[in-house]
């Protein structure tokens, strides 16, 4: 019986070769996005984790705190606890470097003792170097990925800044068990604190318990030794901090690739219902020779099974194939910054890949479903007939169904999320997109029974055709619109974000130049004598300071950002777009949060929050709410004279410099680098701005790419349903062949067709993707990113996209129809009638 | 034996036929003539069980048809019935042997013995030696040579034939209308045929007309 | 000469590091007069010195066994100009081995750390070693040495100190041909001690007696020596016996060196010319492949002493951690088929050539 399916039904696929080859490719494109989308996801977390792994070895916990670190005494307090079986102290420190851009992350451990936590950490002196310059103040090692992407060998010198100085390193030899693309080096503790300004710090202590020590019991006696500010975290908390900081891009991007995937399955809905209606007479036959219901149903979902399996493990394979491209041409978060170590090879992850197989097959099957249907239920008598005319059903009118999805988008949207992921926001995008498509009838008939009827011929007679036939049309712009929403969806998001992210750099980018002498997680930074240095330079008309730092709050996975800066006279909101700015009373320190410190402490205007500095919880009442676009893991803005109080850090990490007026920034950055030397970076507001905006736009660039998809997918539709049409439409064009209408005008009504087909899809996908559009500015970004941005329309590029997808679904179908035109229409006419 | 009991059928508010009656015995062969639209086709249907009677049964050798739900109907005409239609209908994408060969494997007789007997089928219709081309290739007449073939490979009770000529060239339609009906007899099939065409009610053993929802002897 | 063997196991095998090309200021090894209880403490300023207890103990329902337990201090003269806490200007290293028959090879295990934030490090007042929760201490009560390791734990207490053995001239001790192969050698043998021992989760109270040696050094080993092999017995008598030969590459001896204690206070010094040490049998590790001279006769002042070790196998093999290998074992010395003492034989350089 099998047997007699495939061919009866399955091999029937490579007769309408076109429909299911667009069928397959949409169905292998959705597969391979998602498989690929989370490939290079699976490979950065794995390298990332890896790293962590190789880095924190088998240490059972780790104390960490604020990025600047922590007084090194704690170390012997720690280590003296019966229940520590090893303390292993360690520098942590991100150095940029001094020779090219980005910088390298360098760990500081000892050396002697770190064998007996990270065992995986293995130095390995070069043969060239002599055996005591492990231990020398400026020996590094470095890991096999840190040598080759610096192009480094033992024996040369690596120069990084700390803070205003530049430091040369000497490579002394490889790590082993960094082989697997953890960038990082390794200098004996002694060393680094020394060579690394860290003298007296330590950034983390990992620990081992001694055996038979209940860990409960071991965190409880190591709890009451931690002063506040520094936390006990799992090993993994590094990981974990990695993957959650990532997570809600990650899960957007999948997102992405199922809605292709989506479209995909209505691709094969589309070909399918077509090709079911056009095979009414041979289903009859089939029926009438003795073909159960059963068997027609389970023979026309078989061939969206064999599509659906074709097509899924091809996705497979091209999913591979994608991945190692994005790993290689766009790092492991697909060039979102994310993680700074990149993969060097692919982690398979099966499950997940076979998942979105699986996707696949489902979204194949489930599109020959309905149209499975319809050949069940169509009454095999009429078809059997002589001169029967196959024709689409008129699609039923779900107008009330439609308008029901539509309305539960609202209370879906209210729904906060759900393990950090807008879970309730993807339903509403998915209800809207319902609601859409069930109301595609409506909007059809409406649409076509208003058009005007029209002298020229061509256009009358599509008109005629679309107007008759309309369900015909809406299920080839079902597809049509599903990626229209799409795109126009992503693109106001898009223009939304990048034009908020635009105005806040304005705002945040007041002055003329900015230096920088260190970044969070780097040594050093500008000290009271540089800063008294800039202000004393010529063509300086006034400088403001920012310190940057992170500390850790108790329980939190991610760190919490500091930004120390002066806060004005006339408020907070000078320097940040800020929201429910209020006045303290007079002996509180105000402090000013940003919208992802508010969504993810749950802090609010007016509460009063602990903050621990220097060691000490330091009370705040929260005065404002601030937009931020630079730290999506919660920021909040604090004075800066407050924050040195608390600290007794008089560092600064940059500082903003207004010109005097008549002084060139060319000159003022000239003097600037013969005073501080190469080690301070000097940038414009104009290139911090083009660098942010040309990070933005890398981020989002993936994204542009399954978009693209996904209106490739649209546009196959319209090819697929009528390459499908024309097959079946033969004997009609024929008949005005004879009737003497061109081969040409015949082209030319059906590109006609495919316009009005797609100018329905185009219509509905504008009004659904600008739904949708508000959903992810609103909705889904907030949810995921924590930041708010303003709605903005890009009106033009709408305009342009939808004469776009017009014109292209025009020409797909004039393509598609030719084909069928090729064999003589004259022919069609006597052979079968 | 096929017996059509007091059939009924209403098409919209149209009354086909009323208590329409019929029996037939095995061997025999009955050509049903009759104006356009006074419901031959939706007759044949009905024996088919592609269209549901209002009332009245159909009885093939004493087993009754009304009752029977969609799938107990396509067993019906999978095991006892045969088809050759006026446009031929033959799937384009099997083979000859493979079109001939259908109504066995839908029995789900084993591959080897149905190509077998698809093949002498064609043999004595006279397409032996086509059974590897494809439908495409064949003439009209050669086309309904495969249809009756296939009509009969399964050795049906009975065949229904629905203006099996109305495609075909008169010489073509007398070579067919022969080729059926020796068909028929040799296989001891029953054979029930619509047509408007004297020449093909020749054939037949009786000739009845289908008038204002009656069936009468000519 | 322990002293050097000391080093060299540290410095040679194990932590080639620790050899520093750039000369560190050391004091010399010159003959002075030592002063007790500071000469028990820690001299930081040379480049070696050790702490070494090894001993018998008994418990109840178990067979006799060894033990020992060893900390070098060792200043390898690097990174003393950094500035850090973190800096290895001194490095500890623990050793810590039990010779339990019922293994038929050595428990042992072994750290190494540098000293500070008062977790690692000797006190310069008193005998006090530690590193992390690994300790060697003199109080007024006593002696106190607290070990734990995966596999075994010591907690051993010993009387107040007993008196001192001087090794070499009043404790100056001369390792090979040449004055500046020297080291300060100073032995407390005969120390009772008590406390319980832990293997493998089982838990022993203990009893028995110790040799003590404390030796402190900034000499390297003898250019043409290759190993040595020593011996330190507490005898029945209450005499206390300690040999030592200085080996060359192709076996031959270098240098003996020796004293004996006698139960009467008389002590007998030996020099070269007075030892003769010959091999009654070989044992093959099946580890390493070495062979070592695990059963001596050895001939000193007239009389003829045999030493049999406790089990063949006492190969200590810590290649995994600070890398050293060689033979360090618990043995019984018999004289004309008595039994007159029990005590330690450590065999060194059996390998391969001492890279030093």
């Amino acid at each position: 019986m099998m047997r007699l399916i495939f061919s009866l039904f399955v091999a029937g696929l490579s007769r309408r070769r076109l429909a299911s080859i667009l069928s397959f490719i949409a169905i292998a494109l959705g597969v391979a996005l998602g498989v690929a989308v989370n490939l290079v996801n699976r490979s950065a977390l794995d390298a990332f984790e890896h790293g962590v792994r190789v880095i924190s070895g088998e240490a059972d916990m780790q104390i960490i705190g604020p990025r600047q670190g922590f007084d090194e005494a704690l170390y012997a307090r720690v280590a003296r606890l019966d229940s520590v079986e090893v303390a292993s102290p360690v520098v942590d420190i991100e150095a940029p470097l001094a020779d090219k851009p980005g910088s390298l992350r360098i760990l500081g451990l000892d050396l002697l003792r770190a064998a007996r936590i990270q065992p995986g950490l293995s130095p390995k002196l070069d043969s060239t170097q002599a055996s005591e310059s492990r231990f020398a103040a400026d020996a590094v090692f470095l890991s096999s990925a840190a040598m080759r992407e610096l192009r480094l060998e033992p024996g040369q010198t690596l120069r990084v800044k700390v803070g205003l100085a530049i430091r040369d390193l000497r490579v002394v030899g490889t790590l082993h068990g960094g082989e697997d693309g953890a960038r990082f080096g390794l200098m004996d503790i002694a060393a680094a604190q020394l060579t690394l300004d860290q003298l007296g710090r330590l950034q983390r202590i990992d620990l081992r318990w001694a055996e038979g020590v209940a860990p409960s019991q071991a965190r409880a006696q190591l709890a009451g030794l931690l002063p506040p500010g520094l936390t006990l975290v799992q090993p993994e908390a590094a990981a974990m901090q990695a993957a959650a900081l990532s997570r809600a891009y990650r899960a957007n991007l999948g997102m992405l690739a199922v809605v292709a995937l989506a479209t995909g399955a209505f691709l094969v809905f589309a070909s399918q219902a077509l090709s079911v209606v056009r095979r009414g007479a041979e289903f009859a036959l089939l029926r009438a020779l003795g073909v159960s219901r059963h068997m027609l149903l389970t023979g026309v979902l078989a061939e969206g099974a064999a599509l659906g399996l074709l097509g899924g493990l091809a996705g497979l394979a091209l999913g591979f194939l994608f991945a190692g491209v994005a790993l290689r041409v766009l790092g492991g978060d697909l060039g979102a910054g994310y993680f700074s170590d990149a993969p060097t090879a692919l982690s398979f992850d099966w499950p997940t890949s076979l998942v979105f197989v699986a996707l696949g097959f489902i979204a194949a099957v489930a599109g020959s479903a309905w149209p499975a249907r319809a050949a069940v239920r169509a009454a095999p008598a009429p078809a059997l007939r002589s001169g029967y005319q196959p024709s689409v059903p008129k699609l039923p009118t779900r107008r009330r169904l439609g308008v029901g999805f539509l309305l539960l988008a609202f209370p879906l949207a209210a729904i906060p999320p759900l393990g950090g992921l807008p879970v309730a926001g993807y339903l509403a995008v998915v209800c809207v997109l319902v609601g859409a498509i069930a109301l595609l009838p409506a909007l059809a008939r409406r649409l076509f029974a208003h058009l005007p009827a029209m002298q020229a011929i061509v256009f009358d007679l599509a008109r005629q055709r679309v107007a008759g036939a309309s369900g015909q049309a809406v299920i080839a712009s079902g597809g049509v619109l599903a990626s229209v929403a799409l795109a126009v969806a992503m693109a106001i998001m898009v223009a939304s974000f990048r034009d908020s992210v635009d105005a806040w750099l304005d705002r945040v980018l007041p002055a003329d130049l900015y230096v920088r002498a260190g970044r969070i997680g780097q040594a050093g930074g500008l000290d009271a004598a540089a800063q008294m240095a800039l202000e004393r330079m010529p063509g300086v008309a006034r400088v403001e300071y920012v310190r940057h730092e992170q500390i850790r709050l108790p329980g939190s996975v991610l760190p919490l950002s500091i930004v120390a800066r002066r806060i004005p006279a006339e408020g907070a909101g000078a320097l940040f777009p800020m929201q429910a700015e209020q006045r303290v009373a007079a002996g509180d320190t105000p402090i000013w949060i940003s919208e992802a410190a508010q969504d993810l402490f749950g802090w609010r205007p007016g509460m009063a929050i602990e903050l621990p500095f220097g060691g000490v919880y330091r009370s705040f009442k929260v005065a404002g709410v601030w937009r931020d676009y630079a730290r999506q893991n919660g920021a909040v803005l604090i004075d800066l004279a407050v924050y040195r109080r608390f600290n007794a850090d008089a560092l600064a990490t940059d500082a903003a410099l207004w010109l005097a007026p008549g002084a060139s920034a060319e000159n003022v950055s000239a003097e600037l680098r013969q005073r501080f030397g190469a080690a301070l970076d000097i940038v414009s507001a104009g290139e911090i701005r083009r660098s942010s905006l040309a990070l933005f736009d890398r981020t989002f660039a993936v994204t542009y790419a399954l978009e693209a998809c996904a209106v490739l997918i649209g546009l196959f539709g319209i090819a697929a349903s009528f390459a499908a049409a024309v097959a079946a439409r033969k004997k009609e064009f024929g008949m005005l062949r004879h009737l003497g209408l061109t081969r040409g005008q015949i082209g030319a009504t059906l590109a006609c067709e495919g316009a009005l087909t797609a100018g329905l899809g185009v219509l509905g996908g504008l009004a659904a993707g600008g739904l949708i559009g508000v959903l992810l500015v609103r909705v889904i970004n907030r949810q995921s990113f924590h930041w708010s941005m303003d709605f903005s329309i890009p009106w033009l590029s709408l305009l342009g996209f939808s004469l776009a997808m017009i014109a292209s679904a025009a020409l797909a179908a004039r393509l598609a129809g030719a084909q069928a035109m090729r064999e003589g229409a004259l022919r069609a006419v006597r052979e079968d009638s | 034996m096929l017996e059509l009991i007091a059939l009924t059928k209403t098409i919209g508010d149209r009354n086909l036929f009323s208590a329409l009656s019929l029996r037939l015995e095995a061997g025999g062969f009955v050509a049903i003539r009759g104006e356009s639209g006074t419901g031959k086709s939706t007759l044949l249907n009905l024996i088919a069980g592609l269209e549901s009677a209002d009332g009245g049964d159909v009885r093939l050798n004493g087993n009754s048809l009304a009752g029977l739900d969609d799938d107990a109907r396509t067993r019906w005409r999978r095991d006892h019935l045969g088809f050759v239609f006026q446009a031929f209908h033959v799937l384009p994408h099997l083979t000859i042997l493979d079109n001939a060969v259908l109504p066995l494997r839908l029995q789900g007789v084993g591959s080897t013995q149905a190509r077998a007997a698809a093949q002498s089928m064609l043999e004595s219709v006279g397409l032996g030696v086509r059974g590897a081309g494809w439908p495409g290739e064949l003439s009209g007449g050669e086309l309904q040579r495969l249809a009756i073939a296939r009509a009969l490979v399964h050795r049906p009770t009975l065949v229904l034939a629905d203006e099996p000529t109305g495609n075909l060239d008169p010489e073509n339609a007398q070579r067919i209308l022969a080729l059926l009906a020796q068909q028929v007899r040799t296989q001891g099939a029953m054979c029930l045929m619509v047509t408007h065409s004297s020449q093909a009610a020749a054939v037949a053993d009786r000739v009845l007309t289908l008038e204002n929802g009656r069936l009468c002897e000519a | 000469m322990h002293l050097s063997r000391r080093r060299l196991l540290a410095a040679a095998f194990a932590l080639p590091w620790l050899q520093s090309a750039r000369a560190a200021a050391y004091p010399p090894v010159v003959p002075r007069r030592l002063v007790f209880p500071r000469d028990h403490a820690a001299h930081p300023e040379y480049r070696t010195e050790w702490w070494y207890l090894t001993g018998w103990l008994s418990a109840p329902g178990v067979p006799d066994f060894g033990f020992q337990v060893t900390f070098f201090q060792v200043r390898p003269g690097i990174a003393e100009d950094n500035p850090s806490a973190f800096s290895p200007r001194h490095i500890v290293i623990a050793h810590a081995a039990l010779a339990w028959p019922g293994e038929h090879r050595l428990l042992h295990d072994s750290r190494a750390a540098r000293a500070g934030f008062g977790l690692v490090g000797a006190e310069t007042d008193r005998l006090s070693i530690f590193l992390d929760h690994w300790r060697m201490e003199v109080r007024n009560d006593g002696l106190h040495v607290r070990v734990d390791s995966r596999d075994f734990a010591l907690l051993l207490d010993g009387a107040p100190p007993p008196p001192v053995l001087l090794q070499g001239k009043d404790g100056w001790s001369q390792k090979a041909p040449g004055k500046e192969h020297a080291s300060y050698y100073v032995s407390m043998p005969q120390w009772p001690l008590r406390g319980t021992v832990t293997v493998k989760g089982q838990r022993f109270e203990v009893s028995g007696r110790a040799w003590f040696d404390h030796e402190w050094s900034s000499e390297l080993m003898h250019p043409e020596a290759a190993g040595w092999d020593w011996a330190g017995v507490n005898l029945n008598d209450g005499g206390a016996l300690m040999l030592f030969r200085m080996r060359r590459q192709d076996g031959s001896a270098l240098w003996f060196g020796g004293t004996w204690r006698k139960a009467s206070g008389e002590t007998l010094r030996f020099g070269p010319g007075d030892i003769v040490w010959e091999t009654l049998r070989e044992w093959t590790s099946p580890r390493t492949g070495w062979r070592y001279p695990v059963e001596v006769r050895i001939r000193v002042a007239g009389r003829e002493l045999q030493l049999k070790p406790l089990m063949d196998d006492q190969e200590l093999d810590s290649r995994r951690s600070t890398g050293a290998v060689y033979w360090e074992g618990a043995v019984t010395a018999f004289e004309a088929g008595q039994r007159i003492g029990r005590g330690y034989l450590e065999l060194t350089g059996y390998g391969e050539r001492l890279n030093i």
